[in-house]
């Protein structure tokens, strides 16, 4: 019992940790991805107590109940076919923690749809924003992103304004890609031959990244560019520089 | 009112679980190469052998020539060189049909791809023919029946050594052939793995160019999937199946046979396709970038095509044999745990195999035919592919985790003496994934935007599969519960599986979330997460398993101190290996990469490190298995003390297994629960009766 | 100790066959001979005086007498790879730093039309323009395209962003060839770029050049023929 206890405290901190892990680059950057961190923390936390449950019962039977070695024992242990209030505990339990993530996951699944296309505005974007709309081509091994709203300006980088929703219209060229804007927590499949869709609403300023997570031949290791997100003001620079004439 | 004991029992130290009977009635009973079979003239006798059961002579079919027929002269060798002249013969055939320089629409050359697709037609056929595999329907067609003579040749009745290099239907030599073969895949996919981590290690600079890199990844998947799906149905599914459930051989001896030889044909066919390009694609060669890839992809879509085949016939075997020819007695509440793992994972595997071999010969049909099934430049569809891969994808993770942790939860009992915890839980664990594995496969897909709302009844299915998983976990520890364990080398894999089973479960629950897995998809996370659950769990029970078996299977007893040495290496290593990974991914590496952000640079490097311990671990570990294999100790009948059928044979084991075929009274893993029959109680009862006798009196 | 011995040397022997075949995989990796560009003293740029390098590359449709193909890994490689088009003379390419840079592709072979017309044009360059047959453009005309040379991202950010895209232009059809199917009057191309601190980058062509799906496959695929490691030290 101590045991358990203890290993619940020591495994706890992991909550945190894995969030740490996944903020070394700058993240997070958009309400979905902070709307993921937090789910892997409940996970955590929530795991944590079945998880020392299990480590303990594994280091007691080794150290807590005997054990011999050599040869052939003589003794037989006591009989326990079947225990109902342990069995009807564990069922419980894990049912219980099954369905509360199951829960938890769909509602999240839910909220982020919604956000991802625009319709939960983020804090600080006025209400009559319009999304923007982002093209983004896959093709092996280079991210090209094309604005139709803003005289179908294109480039090799991707330049977002702040605090505006954005959908990405994602296909590829030519075989499977994985648009994923680490980040900003976005990520879908480029496939050819039709048109996914995602969206986010980016919240912080800075540089982040976009890497292909689908294995498409020679260079997906090298299939990155950079995510620029930028104050609104920058943003239309930018596009006027890549010679558009339409800004927002 | 007492019960007369029985007249015989054939062990002495501990309580029987079973009773055998001779008699007439059980003679009739005695079936399928039947119990106390004699031959007059025995050995290879030729003719004017006559057949008898219990001193009644059985009619038999006419004999054609000597026993056994043509496989007196096939073997191992002729299969080899008929396979490779066949193979080479092909080729050249088909190089000599295509016109010099023809292409395809795509300007691809044509005359490479089809030399090699023949070629490997051409090694299947000529192997076959030569290992004997056509020597039953070439009989059937001939209607020449097998006689007692002959099935006796065919099991490798006094040929000695030379019945492992042939088309032995004995399932104890098949069980060997699968040991040797799997252990072989395992090598293999290792020596990948430790040139993957080498390239990832060295951060600074590419070791292997990029497509060798794609090459060496995609092949290590494979190699080891089709490795672990083998390691414990094959050696430990053939040899010990049949005598855990009182068995005298599988249900169809001459299938067993040949799923083993498609196997072996299947891993040269992979190994074949190294030298012709690779596979570039990973495991699960997604369409279309598979239709990019150099010939390398035929050798993978006909190494798949075959060992669908093997597995399929596998799959009917065991299902058959567990389903009829338990012994008399052993109704399904006393059938041990493995058995169920076995016969679940046969049932996931015969239905999930045919979309994968389904999926390679569509693709297969795009390359060669120039079909479009996965072309969208041509009306095709990627997701297709996904769902057909995937459909497969999923049970088949299960079909590798249930032997293991079946074969972990038959010999936990042997170990802490005491019985199973809720053996009626283990069962419903192995019902639940056997049930669910086949609704959950698109939480790979999850990522694709095929059907977005199909994603939430798919994280329904996903996570509430983990409860069943959960129920296995239940049993383990409900069995070491206050239990003593007796501390030898089969039972302390158990510690290792259910520690990498928990943190393997806990981290596929994140992945089951779609929010989570929008996020984790294609990183190293799931790299992490799907090694902790297949090699953790899976190959750690295995290993468990085989050093449980290997007494009975090659009659000496496994080294335990290198074999120790070996297991604790390979789990230290492991942790460090796969803890890093999770970290790499947490932060954002993609996989499948081979160069990569400073910033993973360190949990890479921690990673290199673990896997060449784990390397050293298993290598140990062979080490341990070859050494005890040719120079341990001799190992008595049952070293274990165990109760169940398997370990009431003598090492070695005869030909039929059992002289008389037993019948089971009682449940498995009565440990610690006194026996009915005991001798001692018995004569308690007698006094305690004769006492209140008195009394009344 | 007859057991602790075969322990010893099955441990050995795998070790040895797994450095083994890790090195023949490694001797099979080995990439061209990098190409240096040569400097050829100071030009003017917008960012100031910098020190000029020249580099001469050419795009050839197949090998020939005169013009080899580059190594492949083995000899099933080589025939899979035979009559695809590849640069020369070799792909791994080294330019200085914080330098202003010319690369000279002269161009042999015909074309088709690109199906991303994001290639067609000119990216990354001094000006944003590249000087075809002497005419300086921004872009090729989609349909005349015959491959592109494509610098971009090595996955470290510590180093700088680059990202140069210079479309190279076809041969048209009716030109004259030579015995090996080399245009006679090849197409002349230049651009002028800037580097700044050091990095490694890839290159590869982003114009379906090679054969199978999307014609993305053979040397599309492979070091060495259609792309290649870009090192600026």
């Amino acid at each position: 019992m101590i045991l358990f206890i203890v290993l619940w405290v020591a495994l706890s901190p992991l909550g945190w940790l894995v969030t740490d892990a996944m903020n070394m680059t700058g993240a997070p950057a958009s309400k979905v991805m902070e709307e993921i961190q937090q789910t892997i923390q409940v996970f955590t936390i929530v795991s944590m107590p079945l998880c020392a449950f299990v480590l303990a019962v594994l280091l007691y039977s080794l150290f807590g109940w005997k054990h011999v070695q050599g040869d052939r024992p003589k003794f037989e242990s006591p009989a326990i076919r079947t225990n109902r209030v342990g069995v009807g505990l564990w069922v419980g339990a894990t049912s219980v923690l099954a369905l509360f993530l199951v829960g938890w996951g769909l509602v999240e699944l839910a909220q982020i749809t919604a956000n991802a296309y625009g319709t939960i505005p983020s804090d600080e974007q006025p209400d009559d924003e319009k999304p923007l709309i982002v093209n983004v081509t896959g093709q092996q091994w280079v991210w090209t992103f094309e604005y139709p709203e803003h005289d179908r300006v294109t480039s090799a980088q991707l330049y977002l304004p702040v605090d505006r929703p954005v959908y990405f219209n994602v296909t590829s060229k030519d075989v499977i890609h994985n648009f994923w804007a680490v980040e900003l927590g976005v990520k879908i499949d480029a496939n050819p031959g039709a048109i996914t869709q995602t969206g986010v609403t980016p919240n912080k300023i800075g540089t982040f990244n976009v890497r292909c997570a689908e294995l498409c031949g020679l260079h997906h290791a090298y299939m990155q560019t950079k995510i620029r997100v930028v104050d609104n003001d920058d943003f239309n620079s930018w596009v006027r520089e890549m010679g558009g004439q339409k800004t927002s | 009112m007492t019960i007369a004991p029985p007249r015989t029992t054939r062990r002495s130290s501990t309580t029987s679980r079973t009773s055998s009977r001779t008699g007439s009635a059980d003679a009739a009973r005695a079936n399928r190469g039947g119990a106390g079979l004699k031959q007059d003239g025995g050995g290879r006798g030729g003719s004017g052998a006559v057949a008898r059961v219990f001193g009644n002579p059985v009619p038999q079919p006419p004999q054609h020539g000597k026993p056994g027929g043509l496989l007196r002269h096939l073997n191992l060798g002729t299969a080899l060189l008929l396979g490779s002249v066949m193979a080479l013969g092909f080729g050249y055939l088909a190089n000599r049909l295509t016109k010099s320089g023809a292409t395809d629409a795509t300007f691809a050359p044509l005359a490479p791809e089809y030399i090699y697709l023949a070629g490997l037609f051409g090694w299947t056929l000529g192997f076959s023919i030569g290992i004997g595999a056509f020597d039953g329907p070439v009989r059937w067609l001939l209607g020449r029946e097998l006689t007692h003579a002959d099935a006796e040749y065919l099991a490798g009745k006094n040929l000695g050594w030379q019945r492992y290099f042939k088309y032995t239907t004995d399932h104890k030599v098949v069980g060997i052939q699968y040991l040797v073969a799997a252990m072989v895949t395992l090598g293999f996919g290792g020596l990948l793995a430790m040139l993957i981590r080498t390239e990832l290690g060295v951060t600074w600079a590419e070791v292997f160019t990029p497509s060798i890199y794609n090459s060496i990844i995609g092949t290590h998947g494979i190699a080891m999937i089709i490795a672990m799906i083998v390691i414990v149905m094959g050696p430990v599914g053939n040899f010990i199946v049949p005598m855990m459930i009182g068995a005298r051989d599988m249900a169809f001896p001459r299938l067993n046979a040949l799923s083993l030889w498609l196997f072996v044909i299947a891993l040269v066919c992979l190994i074949s396709s190294l030298f012709v390009g690779g596979v570039q694609d990973g495991w699960s060669v997604y369409q279309p970038l598979a239709a990019q890839s150099p010939p390398g992809m035929l050798g993978y879509q006909m190494t798949i095509i075959i060992f669908a085949i093997s597995t399929g016939v596998a799959s009917v075997n065991l299902i058959v044999t567990i389903l009829l020819m338990r012994a008399k007695g052993m109704t399904w509440v006393r059938t041990p745990i493995f058995v169920y793992g076995v016969f679940g994972a046969a049932i996931m595997g015969l239905y999930a195999f045919p979309f994968y071999q389904y999926s390679q010969l569509l693709a297969m049909s795009d390359r060669i035919l120039d079909t479009s099934f996965f072309v969208p430049l041509q009306g095709g569809s990627v997701w297709l592919y996904e769902n057909l891969f995937w459909l497969l994808g999923h049970p088949e993770v299960y079909v590798i985790l249930l032997p293991s942790t079946a074969i972990m939860l038959e010999l936990m009992p042997v170990f802490y003496r005491k019985p199973l915890f809720s053996f009626n839980f283990a069962i419903a664990g192995i019902v639940g994934v056997v049930a669910l594995s086949g609704l959950v496969w698109a939480h790979h897909m999850y990522m694709t935007g095929w059907a977005p709302s199909a994603n939430y009844p798919f994280m329904l299915s996903t996570e509430l599969i983990s409860i069943p998983v959960g129920f296995l976990v239940l049993v383990a520890i409900g069995t070491m519960w206050r239990g003593t364990v007796w501390t030898r080398l089969p039972v302390m894999a158990i510690y290792a599986l259910v520690f990498n089973k928990i943190i393997g479960g806990i981290t596929g629950i994140y992945l089951s979330d779609v929010p989570v897995d929008q996020y984790m998809h294609g990183s190293m996370f799931v790299v992490a997460h799907f090694h902790y659950m297949l090699m953790g769990a899976g190959l750690f029970g295995a290993m468990g398993g085989i050093a449980y078996f290997f007494p009975k299977m090659t009659g000496r007893m496994l080294d335990e101190r290198a074999g120790s040495i070996g297991l604790w290496t390979a789990f230290a290593g492991f942790q460090l290996t796969f803890g890093s990974m999770f970290v790499a991914g947490l932060q954002g590496q993609p996989r499948r990469v081979l160069q990569f952000d400073d910033l993973f640079n360190i949990s890479n490097w921690l990673s290199t490190i673990g896997a060449f311990v784990i390397g050293l671990g298993m290598l140990i570990f062979m080490g341990a298995i070859i050494s005890s294999w040719i120079a341990g100790k001799k190992a008595p009948a049952n070293p274990w003390g165990s109760k169940s059928l398997e370990w009431q044979t003598p090492t070695p084991v005869p030909l039929e297994n059992f002289e008389v075929l037993p019948v089971v009274t009682s449940r498995p893993y009565d440990y610690g629960v006194p026996d009915p029959y005991d001798a001692k109680m018995l004569a308690d009862e007698k006094a305690r009766e004769k006492q209140t006798a008195k009394v009344a009196v | 100790m007859k057991r602790a011995l075969i322990t010893l040397v099955s441990v050995i022997v795998g070790v040895g066959i797994v450095v083994g075949v890790g090195y023949v995989a490694f001797v099979a990796s080995e990439e061209p001979a990098v190409i240096v560009a040569k400097p050829n003293g100071t030009m003017q740029t917008p960012k100031g005086e910098l020190p000029h390098a020249v580099l001469d590359l050419s795009v050839y449709p197949n090998s020939s007498k005169d013009v080899p193909a580059p190594k492949t890994a083995n000899a099933i490689q080589a025939n899979w790879l035979s009559g695809q088009p590849f640069y020369g003379p070799s792909t791994s390419i080294q330019v200085p730093a914080n330098s202003v840079v010319t690369i000279n592709f002269t161009q042999y072979d015909g074309g088709g039309t690109i199906y991303n017309d994001f290639f067609a044009r000119v990216h990354g360059s001094m000006d944003g323009t590249i000087s075809w047959n002497g005419k300086s453009v921004k872009s090729i005309p989609q349909d005349q395209m015959a491959h592109t040379f494509t610098v971009h991202q090595y996955p470290e950010s510590t180093q700088p962003y680059f990202f140069l895209s210079v479309p190279l232009p076809q041969n048209p059809p009716d030109a004259k060839t030579n015995k090996a199917g080399f245009a006679e009057q090849p197409q002349q191309i230049s651009v002028t770029f800037i580097t700044g601190e050091a990095g490694t980058y890839i290159w590869n062509c982003e114009f379906p050049c090679g054969d199978l799906y999307q014609e993305f496959g053979g040397p599309m695929q492979t070091r060495g023929w259609m792309a290649g490691t870009f090192e600026v030290v």
